[in-house]
């Protein structure tokens, strides 16, 4: 099988954003991960806008979709001694337990590391809470975005003199967190795979996003000065910034690299009366507000794609400010990279999502499978646990199976 | 205690589109060896500098990002460079790449080229666009990158022009996904002994950033913009207190199910016009984006909040189950008491300073660092001795 982890399998408790979108891109990859949920208590994010024809429904948010392919779902109620049971059966014999809940949440159930370790061993258990297992502020919740806000990404992005902004999204629920939980989990089956031992990882879904933030934190630790609202000046470098061009709410990003940049820029652009002295980086850099404006004035008319193309052709780094409908129809790059995948779902019909960000070329991958229904796969992956058919009704009955 | 990455070697030949990737191998037990141009990597120029002076150990970018790793001085665009890394990569595991496509396979050293005496070599190329399509050969930085990525165009003042989000998150996504598939192709090659190019688009790796905007636009027709802050809906965004900021997400998550919580607070605090915060109408997604309904919000959780703190705010919003934060600084960070009880920032031994520690805690195999960057060519003849080269 020539997919990288075909053979794993993954348990997998997480909801919402950032448990979510870990578990994902180990399913993409050819894990086998089994989704546990429950319309007792459904996962947030299938209540989450938007919706396929803009009809809300557990299976119809494309927010859910786009986070859950290739994974497989068993409708389990937690709060049943039946669904415990059968998780507990379910995780004896997998690679890899997975919960995003706070602390304590899988103890409740019989399901804490220490519970785990003593069924199988063997397992990787991830769990990641919003603050981490231990400490004074274990217990407390919140999502992405006010996370984004603890960690200090909403502080650092915003204009100097405005208010604090963020990025506009659950930013640590998309990249930071997902991306080093799925790292660590995949650094602990090696682990495993030298020597049969299992083990416990704990991810704060703050302490990765501080972790991207190193040199400002350290601005404060290092030189005692905060390094306070970015902006999107650059520190050494002009021109470095967003420019408004004609049509609505159109926008160009410039940025010069180095200085034989520069007077292509000035021709591409058609600027007059420019200071001798910008020919170099650092008087661009001091002067950098009177760059700007001169920018602005000569791009405020143009078309934003062709000032960009127009530049990029005479070798200065400019792009379009894009926004979906860019990416989704126009960018040639994503295009001949096959970076959009369309599935047919069952309920949603075919509808958009993103492929991996990269192209492992030795044994390439693609999403194929669409985000299950709630409950999709229950009765087929009880069957492969060795239960009958009677039994599963029995369990049906007593509400364990929804 | 071994590391979980304990055996492997990894060779790091990127600026900052990758030395993050190879902390994290070095951080969690991997020999990572930073090679670096005679003149040193240019991320050693790269401001801010530890006491504001300019030199090569003292960019806290470079610093940060090079923790853990050894470090060689190596000129690969000459033939005995060349064949020195080609050696080297004999014996390694995992070379990390971020050169402009092409530039690997003129000097020789391009996947197949390693591959050919270490057939489960696994190479990773990050790179703004990957290695394919119309504009692999355009250069690009963050700020580009964030551009053509969607993320600029979700970001920013209502009215105002895209803000970039701080910290080059276009480079850390390039980053992180660049070990992901690293360690997703190291799998499989330590499970069949056939290593592969990893071939890393920056571009798609911020384009995974965009929530749910994409969706957005393929089932509802709509363009998200930018509506951060206060702007987008009531009962959430940015609101200043008396010592800075709090952000709050009291409305329109999963089912609204923390609403109640937030009114049951304004109500025992015994908060004016807490009754216009009651009735049906709020767990309406229509209403909740309404002008009338962010008037009020704002207008009464504004003037609760303007006269408490940021701590106070936030004990008694987690005590009552609402999802509130505070908007911290880089100084509340270093003083949380969260992130002190957990030991998270950690010494850099080579600026004496705090710095971020283990973004994650494995029982078994613990995160660690040596806490500094290398010199320049720091341990060019050790690493040659090791593999019987002489420079």
């Amino acid at each position: 099988m020539n997919v990288p982890l075909h053979g794993i399998r993954v348990i997998d408790f997480c909801w919402v954003g950032a448990g979510s979108f870990t578990t994902k891109i180990l399913a993409d990859h050819g894990a086998d991960v089994i989704k546990i949920e429950s319309e007792a208590k459904v996962d947030g994010i299938r209540l989450s806008p938007p919706f396929a024809g803009g009809r809300a429904g557990v299976n119809r948010s494309g927010y859910f979709a786009d986070r859950n392919t290739s994974k497989r779902s068993l409708a389990l109620d937690m709060k049943t001694p039946g669904g415990r049971e059968l998780a507990r059966r379910l995780v004896a014999s997998c690679d890899v337990v997975a919960n995003n809940f706070t602390p304590g949440t899988m103890e409740k159930f019989g399901l804490g590391w220490e519970d785990v370790h003593r069924i199988n061993p063997r397992a990787v258990y991830l769990a990641m809470s919003m603050q981490g297992d231990s400490g004074p502020e274990r217990d407390y919740l919140g999502y992405g975005a006010t996370i984004s806000a603890l960690v200090g990404l909403h502080h650092f992005t915003a204009l100097p003199g405005r208010p604090p902004l963020g990025t506009g999204t659950n930013y640590p629920d998309h990249v930071p967190n997902p991306a080093h939980a799925a790292f660590a989990v995949l650094a602990a089956l090696r682990h495993r795979r030298r020597t049969g031992e299992g083990q416990y990882i704990d991810v704060a879904q703050t302490e990765p996003t501080i972790a991207l933030l190193g040199p400002l934190i350290m601005e404060w630790t290092v030189n005692g000065r905060d390094a306070g609202p970015q902006g999107n000046d650059h520190p050494r470098r002009a021109p470095h910034g967003l420019y408004r061009c004609a049509g609505e709410d159109r926008w160009i990003a410039i940025s010069v690299l180095r200085d034989e940049q520069w007077p292509a820029l000035v021709r591409v652009l058609g600027l007059r009366s420019v200071p001798e002295g910008w020919g170099e980086m650092a008087v661009r850099h001091r002067d950098r507000a009177s760059v700007d404006a001169m920018i602005a004035a000569a791009v405020g008319d143009r078309e934003a794609p062709v000032v960009a193309e127009a530049l990029r052709a005479a070798g200065v780094p400019a792009a379009l400010v894009q926004n979906t409908a860019d990416l989704v129809h126009r960018d040639p790059q994503l295009a001949v990279r096959e970076h959009w995948v369309r599935l047919d779902h069952p309920e949603m019909g075919e509808s958009l999502y993103n492929a991996p960000p990269f192209r492992l070329t030795g044994t390439p991958v693609r999403p194929t499978r669409s985000a299950p229904l709630l409950g999709q796969h229950t009765d087929e992956i009880l069957r492969e646990a060795g239960l009958t058919d009677t039994e599963i009704d029995d369990y049906r009955q007593q509400g364990v199976l929804r | 205690m071994t590391g979980a990455l304990e055996g492997l070697r990894v060779l790091d030949l990127s600026g900052a589109l990758g030395n993050y990737c190879g902390k994290m191998f070095a951080e969690l037990g991997a020999d990572v060896i930073l090679v670096e141009p005679p003149g040193g990597s240019p991320l050693r120029a790269e401001p801010p500098f530890a006491g504001d002076e300019p030199g090569p150990d003292n960019g806290l970018t470079f610093g940060y990002v090079n923790t853990g790793k050894r470090g060689i001085v190596l000129d690969l665009d000459t033939p005995e460079g060349a064949a020195a890394l080609r050696e080297l990569a004999g014996t390694a595991d995992l070379v990390i790449e971020s050169d402009r496509p092409g530039l690997a396979t003129a000097r020789g050293l391009a996947w197949a080229d390693l591959a050919a005496r270490n057939p489960a070599l696994v190479m990773t190329s990050i790179t703004p666009f990957g290695q394919t399509g119309p504009y692999a050969a355009y250069e690009a930085d963050d700020l580009l990158l964030e551009a053509l990525g969607g993320f600029l165009s979700l970001a920013g003042y209502p009215g105002g022009p895209p803000v970039r989000p701080a910290g080059e998150q276009a480079v850390a996504a390039g980053n992180l996904f660049g070990a992901v598939a690293s360690m997703i192709a190291l799998t499989s090659a330590e499970l069949t002994g056939r290593g592969q190019h990893v071939d890393v688009s920056v571009q798609e790796s911020v384009v995974l950033a965009l929530e749910n905007a994409v969706q957005f636009y393929d089932l509802e027709g709509t363009v998200r913009g930018r509506g951060s802050g206060q702007a987008a809906r009531a009962g959430s965004g940015v609101f200043a207190c008396a010592d800075g900021d709090v952000y709050i997400l009291a409305a329109g998550i999963g089912g609204n199910r923390f609403w109640p919580n937030f009114v049951a607070w304004m109500e025992a605090e015994g908060v004016a016009e807490t009754e216009l915060l009651q009735g049906e109408r709020w767990n309406e997604r229509a209403y909740v984006a309404s002008a009338e309904a962010k008037e009020i919000f704002n207008r009464i959780f504004g003037g609760f909040v303007a006269g408490r703190t940021k701590a106070e705010l936030y004990a008694e919003a987690q005590r009552r189950r609402v999802p509130l934060c505070p908007v911290s600084t880089a100084a509340d960070i270093v003083v949380s008491r969260q992130l002190g009880h957990r030991d998270y920032l950690v010494e850099h031994a080579g600026f004496g300073a705090l710095m971020p520690g283990a973004p994650y805690r494995l029982s078994a195999t613990p995160w660690r660092t040596t806490g500094r960057a290398p010199r320049l060519g720091e341990h060019t003849d050790a690493v040659l001795r090791e593999i019987g080269v002489t420079a």
